[in-house]
């Protein structure tokens, strides 16, 4: 048996075994591991023994014909294929493999970032390792780099290379992840610089640089044990947004409106430490929120659009649905937040794209988050105006201007019609898993609804997303407390107008009638049957409006979500989606199904503006 | 053959939004088919609700239609827009769907619309299992035993027939949801009950298990001059059981003989022309039996698909770009191969190197879901490396999946460190692993370097998973060589 042997050390590595060890595909990372020793360590003994990747071609000949293309990969061998031209050059760095959270919509923006220095002049160098991809081929850059985004292997192409800059703001969260460590190395980056983007990132950093620029954020604290989490949460006020600070195992935030429920949270979130704190934010409760794309050149700042959410706080971003132009957004408001993004972008000293999300309540405008680079809704935004965003910001990065562009004074407004994106979600491959929407994302992907008129634009994106509502029928409704407002009742009245019929559980029957909404009376699960869940079975049921009512009778809600997903009954879970719904429905009715192209919609925009 | 000009402009359809099954590989097979139909002076006509992907910018086609893509809205845009022809191969299953019920309402025909790409019975041939089995069995080539049924009653009479384990597929279900395998009667009610439900003909197809079988792929293009060629073989590192889009996959194959090879390619050939793919690009998978060589085909999508976007980055070779043009009467002969420029796309690709595909899975984003592997697609993305060898490359793909691993292990990433772990320990590990790698799971593939560590054999290994001793000893001479990195100093 092997083991105790092994962890005798019998001498010094030689350039030979570090060889072979390459050849094999070690990472510096893993040998400085299996050494004790930094990865800078590795990578500087490698480079003094001359041990550098080379890079081949992907030539569909196996070299028997001479190939045009170039398009590489690494290895440990010794001709290099790869040839380094005297042109202008940048490097983009791609996404990576798609995840929840960071998917197709940052392989649209490095495309788009190509193509547009591709047009300024610049020799493009890709590198990414998704084989998904539209980025990853051949066709859209000049080289391509199928590579591992990791420190040492782009930091070896940029060696090989020698860029004159690379784009780090286009591939998500990846490749801000090594920004610091490129820049150490003296690899020249272009845009937002590492450091503006640690100030976005640093908690306390922002924080400060917030309260400087006398901008309204949710009050927040960090904690490392359970009494500290339950006196930061008091301090901060009732309900907070947990979350893990470091992410690992990809434990959920969860929000918690009680000392009890951050005792909960805190017993669940094992590996808090010090290093690894637990964040805990004021979670603003019934506020709407928004996102806003713009793009700085250092002067001047773009705003390319406001989308409103449709579900209000409490619900991730990428999962809640949104509208662009806002619909309720006051011009006050509106011009507030505009003035918000375009300070911030100069304090952080933007080149590029930002995004940040806001939350609005009780008329107060409060920024939640701030990323310097590409965002999701980039490529939404850029379909939904007419702009492409993440050209325009390639082409900052290099040192043109909005006014060159004439873009310093555009207006998302001019727009003529109602975008609507709608999250698309896997629930139905993951059967038992909760349907209900959180501070956590899980959508996979995205659909967009445009028309000129509102309630047909949603109505579009529920039908693309897999969520037909049904024109007539029979809504099964069951509201939380907090719901059974005059703002429920008004939806439910509507509906009842549209000529649908009701049933509810107790409760939320006793409030609809009381409202003068006719509803009949249904068993909850437990209570008997045929129940809820029987109905739904039997067809009964065309649309479900349930809004959750926490954890006492979740186990009820799941066996509805799952028999309405089980039999394709359109399944709503926020009241401002049943208020988005109605009108989608009214639309449905009213008018017959229009067709228009892109490029008729932007024609439109084009001769206003 | 020249390139038709009877047709002036053709309506591609996209895939939708990004779900699991169905994610931006169709961004890639329409944007490039999009740039090559363009490029021959056609007028493009595009669909697709997905604002995320490039293919839906203005400037990839003449007229973009974000709209929902079902038979009605479909039906108004071609209404609208007067397509010559419909393209229906390069939007995943949706846009097949969405073709297919076009074709069979009548509106292709009342607007004069022409399929091309993949004609309508070529489709049913290959995507209706019954008419495929008979295909499969008019050319002599072996397919699953078992059957179609649309009740649990019928589905008991074949369980009875074959016995268990058996295979539950739902018809036209994407990503094959709702399916899986059944060991007893119980879990087999069940999974016929939910299968049933989730396909929207209410049927399930009943097969013989093909669990631990070795599975590959070939894609294969093929035009009207009846040239076919081979792009690419692709071996699943995980045995049949687990879907291809849940597997570690290789390229090109690694474990089979020549002879085995050849006459995997024999049959390609046989079934593109049988099935009538008269234009473009097909991926077939077959299932090997280990033990005696038997070849069986699984299936066929006459259709660009995941494979397809992974084997033209594997080769070089742009399939969806090349299909596009097939479909518009190109011949293989004609269309040069743009890296080489000198060869035509008639050339079969050759690669020297090695490729491995490692999905990546979300699971932790979803409470209380199971996740080990099985017939139904789990994975959220998936990265790809290329290495001179297989050891090189799988280390690279490991370390591009962004999951904080720098490589097969020994990245201080590890549950146990086998190296320091006292000898009374060793057993009980050991053991931990064994139980572990029983099921097909996320990370097994760390696994096995720690069951080599803790004195498996690949013998052992190979029992417990079926995965095929060849790429077992590969990992087994990276953990040897492991030790030897770990007694030296820097």
């Amino acid at each position: 048996m092997k083991g105790s042997k092994t962890t005798k050390k019998t001498g010094k590595v030689t350039p030979e075994l570090l060889r072979t060890a390459k050849e094999l595909g070690y990472s510096d990372y893993q040998l400085a591991r299996l050494w004790n020793a930094s990865e800078e360590q590795v990578r500087a003994l490698r480079v003094k023994w001359g041990i550098v990747p080379v890079f081949k071609t992907v030539d569909t000949c196996a070299a028997e014909f001479e190939a045009r293309t170039p398009y590489h990969y690494s290895t440990y061998e010794e001709e290099n294929e790869s040839v380094r031209t005297d042109r202008k050059k940048v490097i983009i760095l791609g996404g990576g493999p798609n995840r929840i959270g960071q998917g197709i919509e940052f392989d649209y923006c490095c495309v788009h970032g190509v193509s547009a220095l591709r047009e300024e002049g610049f020799e493009t160098i890709m590198i990414n390792c998704n084989p998904e991809t539209v980025s990853t081929d051949y066709d859209t850059t000049d080289k391509l780099y199928f590579e591992p985004l990791t420190l040492e292997d782009v930091l070896n192409i940029c060696e090989h290379e020698r860029p004159d800059g690379v784009i780090l703001s286009f591939g998500g969260q990846t490749p801000l992840k090594i920004s610091g460590s490129l820049e150490k190395a003296g690899v020249p980056i272009l845009g937002t610089s590492p450091e503006g983007i640690d100030l976005a990132e640093d908690r306390e950093r922002f924080g400060a640089l917030l309260r400087r620029l006398k901008i309204p954020h949710p009050q927040y604290g960090t904690a490392s044990s359970v009494d500290a989490a339950i006196r930061a949460a008091e301090q901060i006020g009732f309900p907070v947004l947990v979350r893990p600070s470091y992410v690992l195992g990809g434990r959920a935030m969860e929000i918690c409106y009680t000392p009890d429920a951050v005792r909960e949270y805190m017993k669940k979130a094992v590996d808090v430490s010090p290093d690894h704190p637990v964040l805990i934010d004021r979670f603003l409760e019934d506020a709407f929120e928004y996102d806003v794309d713009c793009v700085s050149d250092g002067t001047d700042v773009m705003i390319g659009g406001v989308m409103e959410h449709i579900e209000e706080a409490g619900i991730h971003s990428g999962d809640s649905s949104c509208i662009l132009p806002p619909v309720i957004l006051s011009e006050k408001s509106l011009q507030e937040m505009i003035g918000y993004t375009v300070r911030m972008a100069k304090a952080l000293n933007v080149i590029g794209l930002m995004n940040v999300q806001f939350a609005m309540k009780e008329g107060v405008i409060y920024v939640l988050e701030v990323n310097p680079r590409a965002s999701r809704t980039v490529p939404f935004v850029s379909k939904a105006t007419g702009i492409p965003l993440a050209k325009v910001a390639a082409r900052v990065m290099v040192g043109k201007t909005l006014k060159q562009m004439g873009l310093d004074t555009f207006d998302f407004r001019t727009v003529k019609y109602t975008s609507v994106k709608e999250a698309v979600f896997p629930f139905a491959k993951f059967p038992q898993t909760p349907v209900f929407l959180g501070p956590e994302m899980r959508s996979t992907g995205e659909v967009m609804g445009i028309s000129e008129d509102y309630g047909m634009s949603i109505a579009k994106s529920q039908i693309s997303a897999g969520n037909t509502l049904p024109l007539k029928g029979t809504i099964f409704c069951s509201l939380n407390d907090s719901d059974k407002t005059e703002f429920g009742l008004g939806i439910a009245r509507d509906f009842h107008r549209l000529g649908f019929r009701f049933v509810a559980t107790e409760g939320t029957a006793r409030f609809l009638t009381g409202g003068g909404v006719p509803c009949g009376h249904v068993f909850k699960v437990n209570e008997g049957r045929p129940n809820v869940v029987d109905m739904i079975k039997n067809g009964e049921i065309h649309l479900v409006i349930n809004t959750p009512m926490g954890e006492t009778s979740r186990q009820d809600e799941y066996s509805i979500g799952w028999a309405a997903l089980e039999h394709k009954v359109s399944f709503i879970t926020t009241l401002s989606a049943a208020s988005a719904a109605v009108r989608a429905v009214q639309a449905q009715r009213a008018g017959a199904l229009t067709v228009k192209s892109l490029q008729e919609y932007h024609l439109q925009n084009g001769k206003s503006r | 053959m020249p390139k038709r000009t009877d047709i002036k402009s053709i309506l591609i359809i996209g895939s939708g939004p990004i779900v699991i099954g169905q994610a931006c590989e169709f961004d890639y097979s329409g944007t490039q088919s999009c740039r090559a139909l363009r490029q021959e002076g056609y007028r493009i006509i595009l669909v697709n609700s997905n604002p995320a992907t490039i293919m839906t910018d203005p400037e990839f086609a003449d007229a973009t239609y974000v709209e929902p893509i079902t038979p009605e809205f479909v039906e108004r845009i071609i209404e609208k827009e007067r397509p010559d022809a419909v393209l229906p191969t390069m939007g995943g299953q949706t846009a097949l769907n969405t073709a297919v019920a076009l074709a069979e309402s009548g509106v292709l025909e009342k607007f004069g619309v022409e399929l091309i790409g993949a004609k309508l019975d070529a489709i049913r041939k290959a995507e209706d299992r019954e008419l495929f089995k008979a295909a499969m069995d008019r050319i002599g080539l072996q397919s699953a035993r078992g059957g179609f049924v649309n009740s649990l009653e019928e589905a008991f009479k074949i369980a009875e027939s074959i016995g268990f384990p058996l295979i539950i597929r739902p018809s036209f279900t994407l990503g094959g949801t709702g399916g899986g395998t059944a060991y007893n009667i119980e879990e087999f009610e069940e999974k016929v009950v939910h299968g049933l439900t989730a396909s929207p003909i209410h049927q399930v197809l009943i097969e013989e298990s093909v669990i631990g079988w070795k599975e590959y792929e070939l894609e294969v293009m093929r035009d009207l001059k009846d040239n076919v060629v081979i792009i690419c073989s692709i071996e699943n590192f995980d045995p049949m059981g687990v879907h291809t889009g849940d597997s570690i996959t290789v390229a090109p194959a690694q474990t089979l003989t020549d002879k085995e090879y050849q006459t995997m390619r024999d049959a390609a050939r046989k079934i593109i022309r049988e099935i009538g793919v008269e234009t473009g690009g097909s991926n077939i998978q077959f299932a090997v039996n280990p033990r005696d060589g038997r070849l069986i085909v699984i299936e066929m999508n006459p259709r660009v698909s995941r494979s397809s976007a992974l084997a033209s980055k594997a080769t070089g070779f742009p399939i969806a770009k090349i299909a596009a043009r097939l479909a518009v009467g190109y011949t293989l002969d004609e269309i040069p191969n743009d890296i080489t420029r000198l060869t035509p796309a008639s050339f079969e690709p050759t690669i020297d190197y090695c490729v491995v595909k490692i999905p990546r899975w979300d699971f932790e984003k979803f409470k209380g879901v199971d996740d080990t592997l099985g017939v139904q697609m789990k994975s959220v993305g998936e990265a790809m490396a290329i290495g001179r060898t297989f050891k090189e490359a799988l280390q690279k793909a490991l370390r591009s999946l962004e999951q904080g691993r720098f490589g097969l292990g020994a990245d201080g990433k590890d549950p146990v460190e086998v190296r320091s772990l006292p000898e009374t320990e060793r057993a009980e590990w050991r053991k931990r692993v064994l139980d572990r790698l029983k099921k097909p799971k996320p990370g097994n593939i760390f696994l096995l370097r720690l069951g080599f560590q803790l004195g498996c054999t690949v013998d052992e290994l190979h029992a417990l998973t079926a995965i095929d001793p060849w790429f077992l000893y590969n990992i087994k001479q990276l953990v040897d060589f492991e030790d030897e990195l770990a007694s030296v100093t820097i």
